[in-house]
């Protein structure tokens, strides 16, 4: 659709992350909807300033300066609506990432069933779970008191039961949290969510309402073995918002600003990835992928069911630490392509997590930092995908075919060759099948998620006006053989009619050349019932492709990728590897 | 650009919030001098509690248990005082488990409230009540020397400074500490030795200031019983010299180190405060100035990390560093006139 047709209306989205704010203009430019500028400013959300207006202004001062647009006017602050010289902007949404995570006590009935759904919930948003309370986890209600009122937590989720189902020993519990909460000064009294057995909300209104801060949605899981998670996450996100609201000055501007168009960053990619997998092919989801300086985020959607994960203190600056403390240093050490003092490593992550803003200036520290990246996305890859919607193995560690996966983040965006980027996503991710790697390379997709709310078109518009670079198409067969077997027979058709034909041997990484934005067509036919996505094992396909920034590669290197015991082997693995990227690149 | 400032200031305004996140009892008042030991306020920081049943206890119903209490909420009671009952034949009672009081009572229960010793939140530097905020704590005022760290095991204490070696710059090993050092706060250059810290302890000393510290040493310096502050990070730094100098003229006085874990996020850095008699009165130091021509620096990440110099100029193109990382970069003088680009945002400002 035209928009010179329709009434455009220009938008400014703002993203508050934890170092930097970022402002982006949207507006109508030759009749479609595009980006037109960007400003950036450092976060003021944390001290000393505690106001993130002040970082708001100065990136809008930034965007101003960029596209010689009136946005600011000292005294009435953003100009909303825009004047009929072009001053200002018609509206404006607001995303936020900064600040510590929500610290939360997840309470559910039985270990293995709610509180394993309590925390997919608690992980949608910026969370630390600090403690979890359950039936079977023998405390008396003595301990459970204790336990909240030392914890203090922000937030109580509470779940569990199916609707209609036992009650008697969740009201057990409940009379805990409404104990623990009655004695808490009333400033200091958490929010609770209750998202359990529909039956019981009455009695949890009326034993929590008048001494807490009470959100109710509609039960996650109101039969056995079906989840919905969606109102309890917009619940949440309300709740996000009100912590944040307590913690940072200046958000009461903001959402006067933005008429209450604030939202998590996550849940703003969130809504993007769910966005994009209702328009795009509908056998395969979406993914977007962000790899922060504190946080890792994931989502994939399926025909508009989205799965979102935010895995806080797991990123490539302040949250480099906690990728190590939570994985290994041998696991990080696993995508060195040389070798790197083992105390050099750990310095450098420590001394990173104290400095995330510094840039790695040797090519040792850059390895370190994309090596991180990597352990950053495999750990929070294997914890999302068994959850998906769709699943292609039984062991739930393979990636089911998604397309395309999205990628954010500096790590990925100021990587100094493409390549690094694209390896980050493909090693720490491990798609399957065929599918296209790209990169949000001005950081658009929380803003545009969040836009999506108000004006779901300026969201199409700017997607299909070639916002994000295309890395590559990837051909990721999956089986096992022996190295060196043939395993893909590809013919890849040019437009001008020429052909080339390559067989694929297990354990290779291929690059065949292909310009960017080149169309092409690949046949693919597997052998030895290796699987490439078309309908099941040796199924051969053709499907069409355009080259990326490294053309189009096939990775035969396994699913999942295995390592070798000996350190000194993966390092010249990694380096044959990393020479295959780099000759085409 | 704007970048964050170094605090190490010889003498420089010092004003810190001390308060718990609970409620309590404060004890000073406004305009009190207080030394860093003194109590500012006193709070059951983690109140115990004992849910009991007492319509159990009787064996009766909930109602009728309600009716047989002989407490009200708020009552302190000693370990066997009488909270419910009698009751039937056997004048059956439900009594205090231990000291403390009734918090809430009814439908047959009693939430009660062990006595617990009260966290008490010292001062933690010398300095001046200037205001209270109530219930929870209180503002404090100073003027000294001050030189925060970016890693703190969050221990506290107050004492004598020794300075280990003449300079900061070399290895902390075993062999240095002596009985000399028991009851002051050390500081060094690095250490990378486990056996420091055990030897340290051992002594005892009372804290320790260092330079840089191994990573692999982290476990350790946590479990440690003295509060332990890194200066510059990680790896086998020396100190740099701006921290040292100001560490080196402030040997043998007392000294407030609060090695709290750090928080930028909520302004919470590891910190030495020297309080200082003076007659002038500085301003508070800046938290964030703009990198620019002669502003002097220190450089935070990378081979000549800790080292300090003066910008001579910002360049600017961006350049690319031996990483592959194309940024902003200005070229820095460093000691012994030595010319190097350092990237913009591993360079943090320190104020003269």
């Amino acid at each position: 659709m035209d928009t010179t047709n329709i009434t455009a209306k220009s938008a400014i989205a703002v993203d508050i992350g934890t170092t930097i704010t970022r402002s982006l203009l949207f507006d109508v430019a030759s009749g479609k909807y595009r980006l037109i500028g960007m400003g950036t400013a450092p976060t003021t959300a944390g001290a000393p300033k505690f106001d993130v207006t002040e970082g708001i202004w100065r990136s809008l001062e930034e965007l101003q300066y960029f596209t010689g647009r009136t946005l600011l006017s000292e005294k009435d602050g953003v100009i909303i609506p825009s004047t009929q010289d072009n001053q200002g902007t018609d509206s404006m949404v607001a995303t936020m990432s900064a600040g510590n995570p929500i610290s939360v006590v997840i309470v559910g009935l039985l270990d293995d069933v709610s509180l394993k759904n309590t925390r997919r919930l608690a992980q949608t948003t910026y969370t630390n779970i600090t403690a979890e309370i359950s039936i079977n986890d023998c405390r008396t209600a003595t301990d459970r008191i204790n336990l909240l009122t030392r914890e203090r937590p922000d937030l109580i989720i509470i779940t569990g039961g199916t609707d209609n189902g036992a009650t008697q020993s969740l009201l057990s519990i409940l009379e805990s949290v409404g104990l623990s909460s009655y004695i808490l000064d009333e400033s200091q009294r958490p929010h609770i969510l209750y998202a359990g057995n529909e039956k019981l909300q009455d009695e949890v209104k009326a034993g929590l309402d008048k001494i807490s801060k009470l959100h109710i949605s509609p039960n996650i899981q109101p039969l056995l073995g079906i989840t919905n998670f969606r109102p309890a996450q917009k619940e949440l996100n309300e709740i996000y918002k009100e912590v944040r609201r307590k913690q940072s000055g200046g958000l009461h501007e903001v959402l006067s600003w933005t008429e209450g168009s604030f939202t998590s960053t996550a849940s703003a990619l969130g809504r993007v990835i769910r966005f994009l997998s209702e328009k795009y092919e509908p056998e395969k989801g979406v993914m977007g992928v962000d790899i922060g300086s504190d946080t890792t985020i994931l989502a994939a959607a399926f025909q508009g069911e989205e799965t979102l994960r935010v895995y806080p203190n797991s990123g490539v600056g302040g949250g480099a630490a906690g990728v190590l403390e939570r994985s290994s240093l041998e696991e990080i050490k696993r995508w060195l392509p040389i070798k790197i003092p083992d105390t050099l490593i750990r310095n450098y992550i420590y001394n990173k997590s104290a400095f995330p803003d510094a840039v790695p200036t040797e090519e040792d520290h850059l390895e370190i930092e994309l090596a991180i990246a990597k352990q950053a996305l495999r750990d929070a890859a294997l914890d999302l995908i068994p959850s998906l919607e769709k699943q292609i193995d039984s062991t739930g560690i393979l990636m089911p075919a998604v397309e395309p996966i999205i990628g954010a983040g500096r790590i990925l965006t100021e990587a100094p060759k493409r390549y690094q980027s694209l390896s980050v996503l493909l090693d720490g991710l491990q798609p399957t099948g065929v599918t296209t790697l790209a990169l949000d390379q001005n950081g658009l997709l929380p803003g545009l998620g969040a836009i999506a709310e108000i004006n779901p078109l300026m969201t199409v518009q700017v997607i299909e006006s070639n916002t994000f670079l295309n890395l590559g198409t990837i051909i990721a067969p999956i089986g096992i053989a022996r190295p060196g077997t043939p395993i893909l027979r590809i013919r890849l058709y040019r437009e001008d009619g020429r052909s080339i034909t390559r067989d694929i041997k297990f354990g290779s990484l291929t690059i065949l050349p292909v310009e960017m934005g080149e169309k092409v067509s690949l046949h693919l036919r597997p052998l030895h019932r290796f699987d490439i996505g078309m309908g099941g094992p040796g199924k051969s396909g053709k499907v069409n492709a355009i080259g990326g920034a490294l053309g189009i590669v096939v990775d035969a290197r396994g699913r999942p990728l295995q390592f070798f015991p000996d350190e000194e082997k993966n390092i010249q693995r990694n380096e044959v590897w990393r020479k295959t990227y780099r000759k085409y690149s | 650009m704007i970048t964050k400032v170094k605090q190490y200031h010889e003498l420089t305004s010092i004003k810190r919030e001390r308060v718990l996140p609970v409620a309590g009892d404060v004890l000073v008042r406004r305009m009190q001098k207080v030394a860093p030991n003194d109590v500012i306020v006193v709070a059951p920081l983690a109140p115990e509690f004992i849910l009991i049943d007492i319509a159990q206890g009787l064996r009766v119903s909930p109602s009728k248990a309600d009716e047989l209490l002989q407490r009200q909420a708020g009552e302190e009671l000693v370990k066997g005082d009488i909270i419910a009952g009698p009751v039937g034949i056997f004048k059956r009672v439900v009594r205090a488990p231990q000291a403390g009081r009734v918090k809430i009572a009814g439908e047959g229960k009693v939430l009660f409230e062990v006595d617990a010793p009260a966290y008490e939140l010292q001062a933690g530097m010398e300095g001046t009540v200037t205001n209270i905020i109530p219930e929870r704590g209180a503002i404090i005022e100073t003027r000294g020397a001050l030189v925060q760290g970016i890693w703190g095991n969050g221990k506290i204490t107050y004492g004598i400074l020794q300075p280990v070696s003449s300079d900061l710059l070399q290895e902390l090993v075993p062999e240095q500490l002596n009985i000399g050092f028991r009851g002051t706060i050390i500081s060094a250059g690095f250490c990378r030795n486990p056996n420091v810290l055990e030897t340290a302890g051992n002594i005892p000393i009372r804290g320790m200031i260092l330079g840089s510290m191994s990573s692999a040493l982290i476990p350790l310096a946590k479990s440690a019983d003295f509060p332990i502050m890194l200066i510059d990070g990680f790896g086998n730094k020396p100190m740099n010299r701006a921290a040292e100098s100001i560490l080196i003229a402030n040997k043998d006085k007392n000294i407030a180190l609060n090695a709290q874990v750090y928080d930028p996020f909520q302004g919470n850095y590891p910190e030495v405060i020297i309080t200082q008699l003076t007659k002038s009165d500085p301003d508070l130091p800046p938290t964030t100035d703009s990198l620019k021509t002669g502003k002097k620096v220190i450089i935070v990440n990378g081979l000549l990390a800790s080292r300090i110099g003066k910008i001579e100029e910002i360049l600017p193109q961006k350049r690319i560093l031996p990483s592959g990382i194309s940024t902003r970069v200005a070229s820095v003088i460093l000691s012994g006139e030595e010319v190097v680009e350092i990237p913009l945002t591993n360079l943090e400002i320190i104020t003269e």
